[in-house]
């Protein structure tokens, strides 16, 4: 018997008892959208998780920083600078001996200072970050408006969202107004920066004997970022070199001892692949540093989606399973009531194997038809979850929480799967009873009535 | 109950040669449908064989047997025993089916034989909207289509009317002398008896006396 004639052969079979065949695939759609539902939650949410956790900053990016000196197993195994519960500090060497961990693409030693920004009658106290150029293009913040800084910049500044609006008059008010507009205009104003931050202040209590003299830089502000919500927000960014000097007549007026050796706040590392991303910080957490990445987090969240995942799915398998069981009674009712006919075949030459085909085949079509139809019915309820329940709960919790943009995803391969799936769970379903039909003797099937 | 022991075929020793047209007749519970049953591979004696050209067919399992009978068998049952939802064209379809025969090539056959069994025009119908007589004439279709050797009937006509059951058992004796086939037919009326090249008679599970289409029409005529 040829593929082709049994299938159309089933195919009629099924047609024949067309109410039975349709329950039994109701059965396995709503089974299999069970599932594909349940997961494609589960992969809403991490794909929320990883959306959320992006907009807070770069996945490719880890912190490194010092070995924090509060004693235990971080500081006990840094032996870099010698000395128990001696803090591991960065150098040129560490941001060397970084750079050569294998999936690290780019280091760039970080210095911060708090600094004074002054344009006109107004002043601003910001942090300002002192970053190598290659690392500011990877860390890909996007601008607002101004452009990007270059290699050539020295005293440029780039800031950060949230920053002009704290410029504020100390003549007229005590602090800034947190989150007015902006009433400066950080791209075209003349600004100047310094170490004083009593500049411009009224009433500050002056030390006695104590007369720094601070110098003043000219600056300019040349761009402003985009994203007011990641830790770009509240830096002001410029040029490592420069801030360096900055800092060192900083050091001089307010007469440190200088230690000789340039360290470091901290040191920005670019891993390309974010699957590395976890070595290398283990890598780097062994060489007596402590490091930070939101790739922390993001595993974590992700641990906890794949979990409710497997819950969720686990109590869609239970419907598909319940299905199963429907099939695989619908094939043993149709084989009741088949009995004679099953005889017929056999009498006038099928063969053992093709009436065992016939009913897996049955069975297997139930399954597969099923799953066809439970894909179109999770595509529609995936669409109304993410369009009506999304705009119900976007309603009820306001702006919190609302940054995902899916609740449920079913990405293209578990199609595939739960179509193959359903169609196995049929045939597997069928096995039983088409080995009944076959091992029927083809005598008393015949007089059966 | 369940062990008494019932001998339904004893002593049964019968030849039958190519192109023969044999008839069984017997009484209801004579043993006659189990030797046909025997003969045909559908039942295994507990005893004894059965050679169909040189095969030991009761020694076949049960797939070897299937596809013996998809190859060399053609059945003629007293309820016709066609599939309901099937067209008469596609019932007589259905041995060629299992042999894999292309759609093309058996729905030609099938058509032709359809149309020597007189039921031309009546492709599309299913056999709940014909005739008794109608429907045994696909049934007859149905065991030629595949050109069997052996052609085993039982009790063809006999839900047939008699005037029916004439025409019904000249249509089965005319096809199988032209194709030199062999005919085995089992039946209770002493009629049809009178067509076969052998008459073999059995009473009780024994065969009481084989004659030739000779002797017994003498013997029926006396």
């Amino acid at each position: 018997m040829s593929n082709l004639d049994l299938i159309i052969m089933s195919f009629r079979n099924l047609l024949r008892r067309r109410t039975r065949s349709i329950l039994a695939i109701i059965g396995v759609v709503v089974g299999s959208s069970s599932i594909i539902v349940m997961l494609s939650l589960g992969f809403g949410l991490s794909a929320n998780f990883q959306q959320q956790i992006e907009s807070y900053g770069n996945l490719h990016i880890i912190d490194v920083m010092g070995g924090g000196g509060y004693g235990g197993p971080v500081a006990m195994t840094s032996s870099k600078d010698g000395g128990m519960g001696g803090a591991s500090s960065l150098d040129d060497l560490t941001v060397a001996q970084i750079a050569k961990i294998d999936g690290v693409e780019t280091t760039s030693p970080v210095i911060q200072e708090y600094l004074k920004l002054i344009i006109g009658k107004y002043v601003s106290s910001s942090n300002v970050m002192g970053i190598e150029n290659k690392m500011l293009e990877k860390l890909g913040y996007e601008l607002q408006s101004g452009r990007a800084l270059t290699a050539d910049d020295k005293y440029a500044l780039l800031f950060g969202n949230q920053i002009p609006p704290t410029f504020y008059n100390p003549k007229k008010t005590l602090y800034s107004s947190w989150g007015g507009a902006a009433q400066v205009d950080v791209l075209t104003d003349k600004i100047i920066l310094t170490g004083d931050m009593a500049y411009g202040e009224k009433n500050v209590p002056q030390e006695p004997g104590v007369a720094i003299d601070y110098k003043m830089y000219k600056a300019k502000g040349v761009g402003i970022l985009s994203n007011p919500n990641d830790e770009s927000a509240y830096n002001v960014y410029m040029n490592i070199d420069t801030l360096k000097i900055i800092k060192a007549d900083l050091k001089k007026a307010r007469k440190e001892t200088a230690t000789g050796k340039q360290t470091y706040d901290l040191v920005k590392v670019y891993v390309s692949d974010i699957k590395k991303v976890e070595k290398v910080s283990q890598a780097i957490r062994d060489m007596g540093f402590q490091t930070s990445s939101l790739n922390d987090w993001l595993k974590s969240m992700q641990d906890t989606a794949k979990m409710m995942q497997g819950i969720l799915g686990g109590i869609g398998a239970i419907s598909l399973l319940v299905a199963a069981l429907g099939i695989t009674n619908t094939m043993i009712m149709s084989i009741y009531e088949r009995t004679k006919e099953i005889g017929i075949m056999k009498v006038i030459g099928a063969n053992l194997p093709d009436i065992k085909n016939l009913f897996l085949l049955e069975a297997g079509l139930i399954g597969f038809i099923g799953g066809v139809f439970g894909i179109i019915f999770s595509f529609i309820i995936s669409l109304l979850m993410n369009t009506v329940l999304k705009g119900i709960m976007d309603t009820v919790l306001g702006g919190m929480g609302g940054s995902g943009s899916t609740i449920s995803l079913i990405p293209w391969w578990l199609v595939l799967a739960s179509l193959g799936f359903s169609t196995s769970i049929g045939i597997i379903a069928g096995y039983y009873p088409a080995r009944r039909a076959m091992r029927m003797s083809a005598l008393e099937s015949l007089r059966n009535e | 109950m369940g062990d008494e022991r019932v001998i339904a075929l004893d002593s049964v020793n019968l030849d039958i040669f190519k192109g023969e047209v044999v008839c069984l007749l017997g009484v209801s519970g004579s043993g006659k449908s189990t030797f046909l049953n025997m003969m045909a591979g559908l039942e295994k004696p507990t005893k004894g064989e059965v050679l169909i050209g040189g095969v030991a067919v009761h020694t076949l399992t049960e797939e070897q047997v299937t596809l013996f009978r998809q190859k060399n068998i053609g059945f003629i049952f007293q309820a016709y025993h066609l599939l309901p939802m099937l067209t008469a064209l596609e019932n007589v379809s259905l041995p060629l089916i299992f042999q894999g025969v292309s759609k093309h090539k058996r729905e030609l056959n099938a058509k032709k034989m359809l149309e020597i069994v007189g039921l031309k025009g009546y492709e599309k119908r299913r056999p709940s909207r014909m005739s008794g007589g109608q429907q045994q004439r696909v049934g007859i279709a149905r065991a030629i289509v595949g050109n069997p050797k052996i052609i085993f009937a039982d009790e063809p006509t006999g839900n047939l009317d008699s005037h029916t059951s004439q025409d019904v058992l000249d249509l089965i004796i005319h096809m199988v002398r032209e194709k030199r086939q062999t005919l085995i037919i089992v039946t209770h009326d002493r009629e049809i008896a009178k067509f076969a090249d052998k008459v073999v008679t059995l009473q009780d599970g024994n065969i009481v006396h084989i004659k030739t289409k000779e002797e017994y029409n003498q013997h029926e005529n006396a």
